[in-house]
């Protein structure tokens, strides 16, 4: 029985993992996601990898808006210059998956700089309408730049390779984006055991005490834009290879909004609360149609009536959650876990 | 006694009853055939949803109706459909999920974006043949898109029809003059390239060239420019209603003696009941004829009796219906020739069967028998609205691009 957790040390209290139990059920999580691609069927493959690219974008998101404070509506748009570069490297140059990956994520890293500049001077809303105005430009630029993007066609890519081997199916890309999801959420872990992380936190919390702390608002600002458009940018790439064709619809701004909801059910500031959120997010309106079909044989004409109710279900749900919950998804599985921790002596 | 009268009649009933079992087994048992799957990702919420649940209607209709003639080559069919919401992800979830559960060598994809998204997977899989919604001319390319049709023809053709249709209008060896109005969409540039090339080469000019956003609303600055340019016809691609009704009012409003035309998803009774009389006039490129048009035939009859039955408070069924059955007919005819030749239902023994259909009889959706050209059914009519009538007329032949 594990009773609380009591830390000796700042090294204990800095660790990733908190106590053995937990490193057990990462470890055990970690197995689940190992054997899950040789057990699931070709639906639920899809599903596991679209969940990954979401983690990914969730979390770079996560990183700017709910660690930084700095509300973006761009998410889509960095998403597109990462598809954009790696659909055009792949088809131009012919490298291999981790370069065009990398590159994807500088370039939109670089796209996230400019986009952040006015993070400066405005923000709440203000940056919200100024992130959105790039996100309008982006889809611009990839709708009219034919030469580069192939203007409203879009472009059809190779699939990933590396080493001579091909990534083609969703069970070899699976293999390429959860190990990169999770490399990702860990390394953005770490960021918040640094002096760069804190500084966000910092920011966040209120920007005009960070700077009386020392810290410089523009710099840091900036950073956060970059690292969370590069993990836009990643997902973006990883979104190209696994649909294999870029359209300036694959990146619409109802995907910024979505991968902001993600975040706010969730758990703003919470790594485990992107992923939970991008998971909900993703997954919640195919388990919604599964009452569509448990209803079919007995109503044929059930998913006629039922598939817009699912849409207000969906909304609904989403709506309880922030009045419900408005710490998200995240506050609940720490509620869980608490009761763990504590019982028999508290529930 | 007693017992012996109620041994027998047990005996008789029992014998009565295998035989009532057998016997309603029989037919069943002669259809005791592997079910073939039509497959679908269909819209039937989000910004496609009026299309979709026609789509899915004409599906449904369309399967009970071949159900009913013994299905195909005796096999039963069986529609497995989700909704998408017209999102790319969720029609690339359900046909995961569809074609994950079940052997489904036909499906319907709900946009070109699918389409084209799942296009690699379908070339690798070589099980399914695809059409859908889509008339996208990118979908006729045979290298890259190997297993999927268009059940019409494709937006080109569809403006090829158009510009053939206008070539006839001119007056003492003149050519008309023509302006495309298309929105600022994959689906609404997808023709005008090549139907500029056409009008060059038919020498019909091109006064005009605008592009809008779907659905604009304020179009004067656009009215203005056609009103300096005065052009005979303007055609209009890439929309469902709006902005062709602000632009039509507003130029007739002008004196503008212009006449108006459109491709297929925007040439449906919509436009009729949002304009009124401003619809009067309107013309649309149609592969299939209307169903409340005053054309016949066996399988347009069908098509009517089976939508009386099925829900016999519809009334009009829209475009949305036809394309639909239509669909499914092609799919039929695709299947039933594979099986015919001995061969298995694989995407390339299909696309093979797709490409030998020449001068086939519809049963009257489509007026003259059809052949297939680079996966695609290029044939069209160009339809006039009389809006007393509240209907489309039919003002030219059938047109069969060569």
């Amino acid at each position: 029985m594990r009773i609380g957790d009591a830390k000796h040390n700042y090294e204990a209290d800095e660790a990733i993992f908190s106590s053995s139990t937990q490193k057990i059920w990462f470890a055990l999580f970690l197995l689940a996601l190992l054997i899950f691609p040789f057990m699931a069927d070709a639906y639920l493959m899809y599903l596991g990898c679209l969940v990954g690219i979401a983690v990914i974008s969730t979390t770079g998101l996560n990183i700017l808006t709910g660690f930084t404070g700095l509300i973006s509506l761009g998410q889509a748009g960095f998403m597109g210059v990462g598809g954009y570069t790696v659909a055009w490297l792949s088809m131009n140059t012919g490298l291999p998956f981790p370069v065009t990956l990398l590159l994807a994520g500088l370039l939109a890293a670089a796209v996230g700089i400019l986009v952040g500049l006015p993070s400066l001077r405005v923000k709440g809303l203000y940056l919200a309408i100024a992130t959105l105005a790039a996100s309008v430009f982006l889809h611009f630029i990839f709708a009219e730049w034919e030469s580069v993007t192939g203007g409203m066609g879009g472009l059809s890519l190779e699939p990933a390779h590396l080493f001579g081997l091909t990534f083609q199916t969703d069970f070899a890309m699976y293999f390429i984006i959860v190990p990169l999801a999770i490399l990702m959420v860990l390394a953005a872990k770490n960021v918040f055991r640094t002096r760069i992380g804190r500084a966000f936190i910092a920011i966040r919390d209120r920007d005009i005490s960070a700077e009386i702390l020392g810290i410089n608002l523009l710099h840091y600002k900036l950073m956060s834009f970059a690292l969370s458009s590069f993990y836009a940018g990643v997902a973006g790439g990883l979104f190209a290879y696994f649909f294999r064709v870029v359209t300036p619809e694959s990146f619409p701004l109802s995907m910024s909004i979505f991968y902001l909801a993600a975040v706010i059910v969730g758990g703003m500031g919470n790594l485990l609360g992107g992923i939970l959120g991008a998971a909900f997010m993703t997954l919640i309106p195919e388990v919604l149609k599964l009452l569509t079909a448990a209803l079919t044989p007995f109503y044929p004409n059930a998913p006629i009536f039922m598939s817009p109710m699912l849409e207000i279900i969906f909304g609904a749900l989403i709506v309880g959650f922030l009045i419900f919950e408005p710490h998200g998804l995240a506050e609940i599985w720490h509620r869980i876990r608490r009761f763990f921790s504590l019982w028999p002596f508290r529930n | 006694m007693f017992k012996s009268i109620l041994n027998k009649s047990r005996r008789l009933a029992g014998i009565g009853s295998i035989a009532a079992v057998l016997l309603a087994a029989a037919p069943a048992m002669a259809q005791d055939k592997e079910p073939i799957v039509f497959g679908g990702s269909i819209p039937l919420s989000g910004v496609f949803a009026f299309a979709g649940v026609h789509i899915h209607a004409g599906l449904t209709d369309y399967t009970s109706w071949i159900n009913s003639q013994g299905g195909i080559n005796g096999h039963p069919v069986e529609y497995v459909m989700e909704d998408t919401g017209y999102e790319v992800d969720r029609s690339v979830a359900a046909f995961k999920k569809i074609t994950g559960s079940n052997k489904v060598p036909v499906y319907y994809g709900d946009s070109t974006g699918f389409m084209k998204t799942i296009a690699s997977e379908l070339n690798s899989r070589g099980t399914t043949l695809m059409s859908g919604a889509s008339f996208a001319t990118a979908l006729t390319d045979n290298e890259q898109y190997l297993y999927q049709f268009i059940p019409g023809p494709n937006y080109t053709q569809m403006l090829g029809i158009i510009l053939e249709y206008i070539a006839t209008q001119g007056k003492d060896g003149d050519m008309p003059t023509v302006a495309f109005v298309y929105s600022d969409t994959e689906f609404g540039k997808d023709p005008i390239e090549n139907a500029k090339a056409k009008a060059a080469e038919m020498g019909i000019e091109v006064v005009e060239d605008i592009v809008t956003k779907p659905g604009s609303v304020d179009v004067s600055a656009e009215i203005l420019k056609l009103r300096r340019v005065r052009p005979d016809f303007v055609v209009f691609h890439g929309y469902v209603l709006s902005p062709i009704n602000e632009f039509m009012v507003q130029m007739r409003q002008m004196g503008l003696d212009t006449q108006f035309m459109g491709t297929f998803w925007s040439s449906d009774k919509l436009i009729i009941n949002k304009m009124g009389a401003d619809a009067d006039g309107y013309m649309g490129v149609m592969p299939y004829n209307y169903y409340d048009s005053a054309e016949g035939g066996p399988m347009l009859d069908a098509l009517r009796a089976v939508a009386q039955k099925s829900d016999p408070d519809a009334g009009y069924r829209p475009t949305g219906y036809m394309q639909g059955w239509f669909n499914a007919m092609v799919w039929t005819e695709v299947i039933k020739r594979t099986m015919d030749a001995g061969k298995e239902l694989t995407a390339e023994n299909m696309a093979e069967s797709l490409a030998s259909i020449k001068d086939w009889d519809t049963g009257g959706i489509i007026g003259i028998p059809v052949s297939v050209q680079d996966m695609s059914f290029p044939v069209g009519r160009i339809w006039r609205v009389n809006a007393k009538e509240e209907r489309y007329e039919p003002v030219s032949d059938w047109i069969h691009l060569d």
